[in-house]
């Protein structure tokens, strides 16, 4: 007597929606690595056939030149991210991971802290840019320059590093903190010597990957940062600092061949830098999984 | 022998050879900071965990204040109305409400709304199955060796900068788009109601489709590394026993895994939806960057809340008094409530369908 | 015992501090050399440049500026090198905005200020600096004739009443000209543009009525929605956008005009005040501006448009150096009087080996003198 399950039509159905399953799935891979492979390779190309080395050590001047101060630009900018979001991130993380006092349905604590930090990471950066622009480039005189700058990118990306510490900080294995705590330490010093260093690889990897997503960035900077043919004095305010994503901006259609040129080599630039982010992070994550307990190496 | 059993409240905080050979203020500071190590690192740390709130708040306070003039004179006309109008900045100044500004400038945001949310909407509705598709085939399809690289891969697309994806959407996405595809589709549409949105004319490849393809490439990443994860975190017990039963693989991802990750997919969808809102410059470049008008078919030019921000900001200030820098507040407010009721409305979901709290992904 | 510790305010206290001391400070960009007394005041005289101390002087603004700016710079630093001159191409809205707000020095426009803005910040200054023109291109390939346009037939096209080439109102003006059937996309600005007053100017001017009495001008304006319009990005994306579209027309600065023409794009006559049609050439520009230099008024604000010149091309304008006379830093206000005095001056800026690589002409005697007045006053 047929059934449901040994009837042949419906077995053939699955069979075949089980072969469009796969099929679709690799498609769908296909979709989206396809696109990522054809726009490194669309920078590349569009950049490679007019490199010239000296665009690296030569400043820009007018639509021709080279991007030497908008890199230095970039790399001043993310070592300011590094020490204003990196720091104060980190510590964010930490407080939320360790020290806020749980609540009494045992759930982590410092709720409005936590929650704010969830809702900033969610404001987009324009809106953030505006305000700076408003409040501190305009309403209190500092011009484009680069405090507000790092201001606004660390406001950026301090939510981020603080997830992230926090979970590496949670990967750390109880066992450490309890060993730790049977052994005499005071919270502190064991929070500093045993629970941090355990989680040093994936601050790590939180702070490369914001430091890829500040250097990234262009409309925020466009409001804070300005733009020059100068190379950063390390002045705070009243100087506007070069960035790599504005020449991409400004010439991309800007009728020169030369300005063209200056915006691929800025994309191209800026390709190999968050791609040698990303690069380090891989390998710190490698080297971490095959050390830890838990790795799968 | 001296020193077992002594009061322990006399033991010296540093041992007295020590001390010795470090100066008394320098002792007291490191006895201090050592006596109070935990108290300092908890004190640092609650300064920087109150920093985002103190940012959000500021932002919050200057957006209002800013807006503040904008929102007396257009009033509820800014979210109905979709003329953008900057008035006669060399003609007179009027006064509405207490609030000056130019004659004839009125400004409503409706264009900008639209084409923020038809943007969005397009990209996510894009992005999720490919999204979906991919971590299958990452995590269950392909074997390990091919999955790492290709997985690298997909973290690349997510590090590369907006605006370098916005370049390669102008000079290379939009013209194959408006010269290949776009025609394909559009000429073989019926003039049916829904299906008319997709008929010609078909622009040059700067508009509406193109944005959401673009947004929806920058939000791909997002979701499928969080899905990735999650889908690694679901144990392999009740998928293999629902093979064992004679499901077949797209099955148990129906009927297993999707199910068990599901809060966790709709946060990391939420979090690429708030992506895209916010998305400025990619779709500047690409969307035609108009400030009126709603894009008559899904190929058409239109501009988006984010984008008018930064093509106008910067000129601004040429309305002296000031209300051109009010309307763009205004819009930027909008556009924050937007994304922070977005985000709110999905930790209520997550909090309601998920067993295990939000997931902790990776949010590049 | 340990001493509970109190000072968790202590730090954003000091942050607080910190941050109200660095607004507080007008730190000047470079106070090296003081400026030293060449006398009691800066020598008014036409042709006198001074001697810069070491500076940085800030310009952003006009995109028809900018080519121009671009050839200045590097010829102002052969001959005072101790300047870093930092340009870009933002738009005039910019260039206005951003010197009100104090966050440039040298705001470059093609508008003059408004009265609001005038009202806003009493002490900017709009100083001519050379007169420049506008142009009307268009992509249409196989049509070498250069149209006559008047400001009726430009102002239907930009409110979408006129939207093909070949329709009846372009075809009577042009008469012999074979025009394709093929739909007109219209380019305007969608940032702050000089190039927006100017033009939607001779629009008002023209078709006072229609344009005047609805749209107007500025350096924005709500444009009318027409079918297939784009927005562009300065100067340049006008002409990357216009040569990337047949059928389009686009308003476009003369410093652009080589750059027009390389990339098949041609433009128009323009009909003037009188009715006739003229090519933008050196003759017409002149003849007209000839019309309004007498009429000039000692703060340089006053539009070249439209005039009643039989022979006169109808866009022309005066490009302004909007600055502000109040600077924070007497060096950098040194700095800026020299930049432009040396921009005005008939031997260096305003000779012809610069301006007819951008197509410009130089300023007359009379208006010279009356830049060279509010430069003074910079201080």
């Amino acid at each position: 007597m047929p059934n449901r399950h040994s009837d042949p039509s419906r077995t053939r159905g699955r069979r075949f929606r089980e072969q469009l399953f796969r099929g679709l799935t690799l498609i769908a891979l296909v979709l989206v690595v396809g696109p990522a492979a054809w726009i490194l390779i669309g920078v590349v190309a569009r950049a490679i056939p007019h490199w010239q080395w000296s665009v690296l050590v030569t400043p820009t001047s007018g639509v021709g030149g080279g991007l030497s101060q908008d890199i230095v630009g970039t790399l001043v900018l993310m070592l300011g991210v590094l020490v204003v979001a990196g720091s104060l991130g980190v510590l964010a993380g930490i407080y939320l991971s360790e020290m806020a006092k749980p609540r009494r349905n045992g759930r982590p604590g410092a709720v409005l802290f936590r929650s704010a930090t969830e809702v900033l990471s969610g404001v987009p950066s324009i809106t953030l840019g505006f305000v700076a622009y408003v409040s501190l480039v305009v309403g209190l005189h500092w011009g484009f320059s680069l405090l507000p700058a790092v201001l606004v990118l660390s406001v950026m990306v301090i939510p981020y590093i603080a997830k992230s510490t926090e979970t590496a900080l949670a990967q750390v294995p109880t066992s450490y903190r309890d060993g730790a705590e049977a052994l005499g330490m005071s919270p502190a010093y064991s929070l500093r010597k045993i629970v941090i260093r355990s989680a040093i690889p994936g601050v790590v990897t939180g702070l490369l990957l914001a430091l890829a997503i500040a250097g990234g960035e262009t409309a925020p900077l466009l409001l804070t940062a300005g733009n020059t043919s100068s190379y950063p004095t390390g002045q705070l305010l009243h100087q506007p600092i070069g960035y790599l994503t504005y020449p991409v901006w400004t010439f991309y259609n800007y009728p020169s061949n030369q300005a063209h040129f200056l915006a691929y080599d800025a994309a191209l630039i800026l390709v190999v830098l968050v791609m040698a982010l990303l690069i380090v992070t891989r390998m710190i994550v490698a080297r971490t999984q095959r050390h830890s307990e838990g790795g799968r190496g | 022998m001296a020193l077992i059993g002594r009061d322990t409240g006399d033991v010296p905080v540093s041992p007295p050879d020590v001390a010795t050979r470090r100066t008394r203020v320098l002792r007291r500071v490191t006895d201090f900071g050592r006596s109070n190590e935990s108290g300092i690192w908890k004190s640092a740390g609650w300064v920087a965990a109150a920093l985002p709130l103190a940012a959000l708040t500021f932002t919050v306070v200057i957006l209002v204040v800013k807006a503040w003039p904008s929102i007396q004179v257009n009033g509820g006309h800014f979210l109905t109305g979709s003329a953008w109008k900057p008035g006669n900045t060399y003609g007179a100044t009027v006064h509405t409400h207490g609030v000056a500004h130019p004659l004839g400038s009125s400004y409503g945001a409706l264009a900008l709304v639209v084409g923020t949310l038809q943007t969005s909407a397009i990209a996510v509705v894009l992005a999720l199955p490919l999204s979906l598709g991919a971590a299958f085939a990452l995590t269950e399809r392909l074997p390990p060796w091919m999955a790492r690289p290709l997985a690298f891969a997909v973290e690349i697309l997510a590090g590369i900068p907006s605006v370098v994806i916005g370049l390669w959407g102008v000079l290379t996405l939009g013209p194959f788009l408006a010269q290949h595809v776009y025609p394909a589709i559009a000429d073989h549409m019926p003039d049916v109601p829904i299906l008319r949105y997709f008929r010609n004319p078909v622009g040059h490849g700067e508009g509406l489709a193109t944005s959401g393809i673009v947004l929806a490439l920058m939000i791909v990443p997002i979701i499928t590394a969080t899905t990735r994860d999650l889908f690694v975190q679901v144990p392999s017990l009740p998928k293999e026993g629902a093979t064992a039963l004679g499901m077949t693989d797209s099955e148990v991802a129906r009927r297993v895994t999707i199910p068990w990750v599901l809060s966790g997919i709709i946060g990391a969808t939420v979090l690429g939806l708030g992506r895209a809102l916010g998305e400025t410059i990619a779709v500047a470049m690409i969307s035609g960057a108009a400030l009126n008008t709603i894009a008559p078919n899904i190929y058409g030019t239109m501009g988006t809340i984010a984008a008018a921000i930064v093509t106008q900001l910067d000129s601004a200030y040429t309305d002296g008094t000031g209300f051109a820098v009010s309307a763009l507040a205004e819009a930027a407010l909008v556009l924050a409530v937007i994304t922070i009721a977005t985000n709110v409305i999905a930790r209520i979901i997550i909090s309601r369908t998920s067993r295990n709290g939000a997931p902790v992904g990776r949010a590049l | 015992m340990v001493r509970t510790f109190r000072g968790k305010w202590i730090l954003p206290v000091i942050l607080a501090a910190g941050v109200i001391a660095a607004a507080c400070s007008n730190g000047s960009s470079s106070s090296t050399t003081t400026s030293t007394s060449t006398g009691a005041t800066p020598s008014a005289s036409s042709g006198t440049v001074e001697t810069p101390p070491t500076a940085t002087v800030s310009e952003t603004g006009s995109t028809l500026l900018y080519p121009l700016w671009n050839i200045w710079t590097p010829a102002y630093n052969q001959k005072f090198s101790q300047v870093t001159i930092n340009t870009a191409g933002t738009g005039s809205g910019t260039g206005i905005s951003d010197a009100a707000n104090g966050t440039v020095d040298i705001g470059s426009s093609d508008a003059y200020l408004s009265s609001s803005q005038t009202q806003a910040t009493p002490t900017l200054l709009n100083i001519p600096l050379a007169i420049s023109v506008q142009v009307l291109s268009y992509n249409l390939p196989g049509v070498t004739a250069h149209l006559k346009l008047s400001g009726k037939i430009l102002s239907e096209i930009y409110q979408g009443k006129i939207t093909t080439w070949n329709d009846p109102a372009i075809k009577s003006a042009n008469p012999g000209v074979t025009l394709p059937s093929i739909p007109i996309v219209a380019l305007h600005r969608s940032d702050g543009s000089g190039d927006t007053f100017i033009f939607t100017q001779y629009l008002s001017k023209q078709d006072a009525s229609g344009w005047g009495n609805t749209v107007s001008f500025g350096t924005t304006v709500q444009w009318p929605s027409t079918p297939g319009a784009l927005a562009e990005q300065g100067n340049g994306g006008m002409v990357s956008g216009c040569k990337a579209t047949p059928g389009c027309i686009a308003y476009v600065g003369i410093s652009f005009l080589s750059q027009l023409l390389g990339d098949g794009l041609n433009y128009g006559q323009l009909q003037n005040g009188t009715g006739n049609y003229e090519l933008p050439t050196p003759a017409a520009v002149q003849a007209e501006a000839n019309y309004f230099i007498p009429k000039t008024p000692a703060n340089g604000t006053i539009s070249l448009i439209n005039g009643p010149v039989s022979a006169g091309y109808p866009i022309i304008n005066y490009e302004y150096a909007i600055v502000n006379s109040h600077q924070s830093s007497t060096s950098t206000a040194k700095a800026i009087r020299s930049l432009l005095q040396w921009a005005i001056s008939p031997t260096y800026g305003n000779s012809s080996q610069y301006l007819s690589q951008v197509s410009f002409q130089p300023l007359p005697a009379k208006v010279i003198a009356q830049s060279t007045k509010q430069i003074a006053s910079i201080k």
